[in-house]
């Protein structure tokens, strides 16, 4: 009898359905950040809020490399609905805690889609994983940074306009 | 028609049956055949891969125990050719023979990859 399942695809079912309740949080999450632009926009933090859209266009990429490997691995990829986005923040220092808080979710995420794998022994999706946990070192190294800039410079005066400056300097460029 | 169809492929295989119903695998035509409710229905990887997953979404439980809840379940595959509309205790049986089934499947993968796919 001929193994068709395994003919047909590579990802196991569990396997697909965890990789397409990341492609949703990565959708989420690439709306979430759009959100956190809108406030800084509005709110005069026009620095921030270009760091925001693109970390919201980089969280859509992540979207599509998971869709389009369950596609070519022999999966149904779902495109995903993205509801109940915060709109409005209590503080600048808020959008920046939240932004964090994202990003470890993600993390936290990934690392329960690897521990998945290990346990079916899909080392070709652990593999494609790989590139996803150095991702995520940059992420949470720069979202920690910004975070860090509120205790570093402070709130009070001009404080925020200067932090607002600070933001697109952070960079990660560790090679390790 | 369907059943003549059936019986005349040579690599027709029995997966899994029940004393309810049965699942057949065709290698040549790369599908499966479902002998359930009356019906035989033909199903490719992926709509046999939604029926499974439409079944065991079904609680049958909170049915059983919600006396306003109908004793009947439609099951609707989106672009399947078939559509089962089924009791509980077929649900219940319809569970058991795809539980069956897969378990059956993940056998021959198993074996499948032991005998011809691993050097070791």
């Amino acid at each position: 009898m001929k193994d068709i399942i395994r003919i047909k695809s590579l990802l196991s079912t569990e396997i697909e359905e965890v990789l397409n309740q990341q492609i949703k949080k990565e959708a989420q999450s690439a709306s979430i950040y759009l959100a956190m632009a809108s406030w800084c926009d509005r709110n005069g933090f026009d620095n921030s809020a270009d760091y925001f859209y693109k970390q919201s266009e980089e969280e859509r990429e992540h979207q599509l490399k998971f869709f389009k490997y369950v596609l070519d691995m022999g999966g149904t990829a779902i495109s995903p609905e993205v509801t109940n986005i915060k709109i409005e923040y209590n503080s600048f220092r808020e959008v920046f805690e939240d932004a964090l808080e994202q990003e470890v979710s993600v993390t936290e995420s990934i690392k329960a889609i690897a521990s998945r794998c290990y346990k079916e022994q899909d080392f070709v999706t652990l593999e494609f994983l790989n590139w996803f946990f150095k991702e995520q070192r940059e992420e949470e190294y720069k979202a920690r940074r910004a975070l860090e800039l509120f205790e570093v410079i402070g709130e009070e005066g001009t404080g925020r306009w200067e932090i607002d400056h600070h933001i697109p300097k952070i960079s990660y460029s560790s090679e390790a | 028609m369907q059943v003549k169809e059936v019986v005349d492929n040579p690599t027709f295989t029995e997966v899994f049956t029940t004393a309810q119903g049965a699942i057949y695998q065709s290698d040549s035509e790369s599908c499966w055949y479902i002998d359930f409710a009356g019906k035989l229905a033909r199903f490719d990887y992926r709509c046999l891969l939604k029926l499974n997953k439409a079944i065991n979404s079904i609680d049958i439980e909170q049915k059983l125990m919600d006396a306003l809840s109908p004793d009947m379940e439609i099951i609707f595959i989106c672009a399947c050719d078939d559509t089962y509309v089924l009791t509980l205790t077929q649900i219940i049986h319809f569970k058991e023979l795809l539980q069956g089934t897969f378990v059956m499947l993940e056998l021959n993968h198993i074996i499948y990859n032991r005998l011809y796919r691993t050097a070791v």
